[in-house]
Order: C-alpha cells, then structure tokens, then sequence
C-alpha cells in the first residue's frame, strides 16, 4: 500500500465572516491548497469535505467554483472531528490505490449563532436536556482538580500560553496576549471555566491536498508523510466526556503510535482538541506527553510550550486560532505540514521533525463521544 | 398559565413518586436508560422489557452554567447521575441554588421545567433534586 504524503495546504483566518458565505469560505482555502501544491485542478481524483452544519452536497458546490467536476466527493459530518475525518478518508483512499491526489476540504460558519454555544443537537437526549459542551468540559475539570489536585490557575496558563501562540499566527483573528488574570476574572461560563477559558465559535476553511507515494516527487521535494491516520468513537461509558480522562483518545494514541513506530517522547509539536483549557491538559496526559494526573506540573513547567518538550497547539489551537467545527481538523493537519516544512513563521516549533493532530467531536448519550481522531505527520 | 409538554413521551411517568422509563434484558438482567429497542450490550433483539426506573441515585459530577442558550433560564445546573436502579445519565438538577452541591450526595427524581419553546410552552423533563443532609 502506498505511503501517503502531504503537499500543499490553504487557510482563511478563522473569524466571523459575515459578508462571505461559507462555500466561497472552503473555496479560497482550496485554491491556496492546490496553488501551493502545484497541481493541477484536473490531477484531483477524489475529495473528502467535512463540515456538521452546512448543508447537503457542500463539498461539490464549493469544488464547483473552482471547475474540479465528476470526481468522487465524500462529505462527511462526524461533529467537531468532521475534518479530521475527511482527512482519515482521503487518506485511505489513496493508501487504497483508489487515487493518487486527492483534497480534504473542512469548513464551518458558526459565528452568527448569537450566544456563542454552539446549537444544540436535538436528537439526542442529554444534549436536548441542557447539556451543553461548556457543562461537559466543566465536569472534566472538576473530575481532574479532585482527583489529581490541578488548579484553576494552572487551567489558566493554559489559556494564556495558548493565546501567546495565536497571536504570532496570522490566521488567528487576535493580536493581543492575555494575562493569567484576565483569564481567571473573565465571566463565568461553566463553572469552574470562564470566557477566556472557552474557543469561540469562528468562521473557516482549510484544505489540504495529500499525494501517494507514485507522484508525490512530481510536486515537491519537501513531502511530509502522514505516518499514521486512526479514527474511533466513543465505548459505552455513561458519563460521556465529563471524565478525568478520554479512553477513546488513549486507545486512538495508542494505536497511531503502533502504527507509526513512533512514541509520544518523539513528538516535536502537538494540534490538540482543546475547546476548553482542561481539555488540553487532559488530552496531553491521554496522548502520552506526560502521565496522568502531572498535567498540571508541566503547564506550571512550560513544557508544553514551543520550545519545551513538545510543542502543543503552537497555532494557538481552537482556543486561540478559533474553532470553525468542521474546519477544525483539517486546520490542524495544515498548521503540521507547514511546521514540519520550517515555513511557520514567527509561531514556528525549532527542529519539529514529527507532528501529532488530535480531534474529538460530538456529545452522543450513552458512549464517551462520537469521533476521536489521531493523525501522525513526519517530515 | 402556559402550556406544558414533556421533551419525548418515552422518558417518565409522572406520579408519586415519579418514574423514569428505561429498558430491562429478560436475559441478563441489565437495565438501560433511555429505552432501547434491542440489547445494546449482547447485540440481541426481542430480550428487552419496558421497566419503569426508580429515581433514586447519586450525584457523581455537576458544574452551573451561568451562560445561557436560547430556551434555557440561566442559572442552571448539571448533573452527572448514577442511578441505584445501575443507568448513569446526565440532565439538570432541582433545587439546587440554596445547597452547598457535592459529589456523592444522593438525589431524587422530580419531573420540571427543561426549557421553554420558542412559543412559551415549558418543556418538562427528568431532573435530580439534592437530598441534604445525606452521608457524602
């Protein structure tokens, strides 16, 4: 089976759109994607598109607009790992042999939902009932301070190291830091989260064109491999996210690295879900950066820092680069390419070598949630 | 006075006290909440029973969101519950503004306002109110 590699990748800043609708959002991402790849329209064979609100045949009304036509198009609603997911369907194609260029598409325009949550899912139970993301992400921190003693000031750092980051990303709408303070004094969402604690709900679109390993050289000298690509859902496990841990993450990590033959002490830098900040800390000790329970040692540390032991969300992540649902994981996957290709500006992790992209996405009753996604990029 | 409907039909059976719906497997004895339509757990059908839940349980995670979404009244709290009847679910408590919450307190079942349509009818649904003075 082929090895599938990366070669080009497309952004729009993520922040409210209002006079863009979202379809020429996910167009102008595409067409920096393939511009910067150097293919041709007519050399992509197949297409994934991953959003969760916009609509039936998005995919093919944006690729309309840049004339690619006839192709396979797969759009793919998986809530906040819809881009992930389109990524993960790409790239089975190709390792399939069903193409040899192929574009994932992610994109979301959210921001005019007024309120800042993001809509509430009907069809199921809990969600119907009130639980909103906040409330789950609540839990988790308070299922963490009590079991391990992490502190709201460490959750803080989190946020503020984060915006940091965001700020030296010109695809992140903010040009300001914050401080510990303002973090920890902004207004209450969920207890114990805050404003500052919380990802907007933003407007995007990223794409990403992925190559096999038979034409990858006609278009670049600098590939990055994606090494390994593991999409899993949730298990029965009652209390849903509202845990002091993620199993369906570990179980993800755990194989991406099997697969890999890579470690998490090999990581360089780190896209990580962090919707809230103690979904940060949590993930890292699911994906192995540090063991459970001494997340909150290493944010005191800095080692999650660009330039401590791995790099996470040097973008600034959904809290700091903003959170288009279905653009999300496709953003990630892009920030990695250009990160492992030394071309990350004044956000870029020194030496980054091997990237890690990590998604979770929707609250379904019953199980943990409905999609985790880990994706292992090497230069 | 406004208009009341429940959230689904197959959630509770109001009364006194109220009961939740759920589902039993004649096989394995294991009970499920909300209804299920074949044993999620061994995979089969034509095993499962309607059980009406006795809503006793205990409170094992809660947060209060103090930011609303549209429908909701603001503050309201949530909470994770194990139910002694074996199901865990997550809704909002009752009562709760005046008490010092903690996990492991017990709760019990009451049936009340969820949210409200956008046509003012109040949206019932089960909820968990603190018993205080419960062991932790």
């Amino acid at each position: 089976m082929s090895a599938v590699y990366v070669i080009g990748a497309g952004m729009t800043q993520f922040k409210p759109h209002p006079d863009t609708e979202v379809h020429e959002l996910a167009r102008q991402a595409a067409w920096d994607a393939i511009s910067s790849s150097g293919v041709s329209p007519d050399d992509i064979e197949l297409a994934y598109a991953g959003h969760a609100y916009q609509g039936q045949c998005f995919g093919q009304k944006v690729l309309l607009k840049i004339g690619i036509v006839g192709l396979p198009v797969v759009n793919c609603e998986n809530a906040c790992a819809s881009g992930a997911s389109a990524v993960w369907g790409v790239f089975n194609a190709i390792k399939a042999g069903q193409a040899d260029i192929g574009i994932a598409i992610g994109a979301e325009k959210l921001a005019s939902a007024k309120g800042g949550f993001t809509p509430l899912v009907a069809d199921d139970l809990e969600s119907s009932l009130g639980r909103v993301m906040p409330a789950v992400f609540g839990m988790m921190a308070r299922k963490h301070m009590e079991r391990y003693g992490t502190t709201l000031e460490q959750l803080a750092k989190i946020a503020v190291k984060n915006r940091r980051n965001g700020v030296r990303n010109p695809y992140s709408p903010w040009r300001d830091e914050i401080t510990l303070e303002q973090v920890l004094t902004s207004p209450v969402i969920a207890e114990p989260l805050t404003r500052l604690s919380c990802c907007p709900v933003s407007d995007g679109a990223s794409a990403v064109i992925l190559a096999s390993e038979k034409v990858v050289r006609r278009y670049t000298s600098k590939p990055v491999e994606i090494r390994s690509a593991v999409l899993a859902s949730g298990i029965r496990n009652g209390v849903g996210m509202a845990d002091d841990h993620s199993e369906m993450t570990i179980r993800a990590a755990r194989r991406a690295y099997e697969q890999a033959g890579i470690g998490p002490n090999d990581v360089d830098l780190c896209e990580l879900h962090d919707p809230f900040t103690i979904a940060e800390l949590v993930h890292c000790e699911d994906l192995g950066f540090c063991a459970a329970g001494d997340g909150g040692r290493y944010v005191d540390e800095g080692r999650f820092d660009i330039g401590g032991d791995v790099a996470v969300s040097p973008s600034g992540g959904l809290l700091a680069r903003g959170h288009p649902l279905g653009a999300t994981g496709v953003a990630q996957i892009a920030e990695i390419f250009w990160q492992l290709r030394g071309e990350a500006g004044e956000r870029q992790v020194p030496n980054a070598r091997v990237g890690l992209a990590h998604t979770v996405g929707g609250g379904v009753t019953q199980i943990e949630a409905g999609a985790t996604s880990v994706h292992i990029l090497v230069a | 006075m406004n208009a009341t409907r429940p959230l689904r039909s197959d959630l509770f059976v109001e009364g006194t006290p109220p009961r939740l719906i759920g589902s039993r497997c004649r096989e394995t004895g294991e009970v499920f909440y909300p209804v299920q339509a074949m044993n999620p757990v061994t995979h089969k059908a034509g095993t499962i029973e309607r059980v009406e839940l006795d809503g006793a349980g205990t409170l094992l995670n809660y947060t209060r969101v103090l930011r609303g979404i549209p429908g909701f009244e603001t503050p309201f709290a949530i909470g994770v519950i194990k139910l002694d009847a074996g199901p865990i679910l997550t809704t909002q408590l009752a009562d709760w503004a005046d008490v010092d919450l903690r996990t492991g307190m017990r709760v019990e079942l009451v049936i009340g306002q969820i949210k409200r349509d956008a046509d003012g009818t109040v949206v019932t649904g089960p909820k968990f109110r603190p018993l205080e003075g419960s062991p932790a």
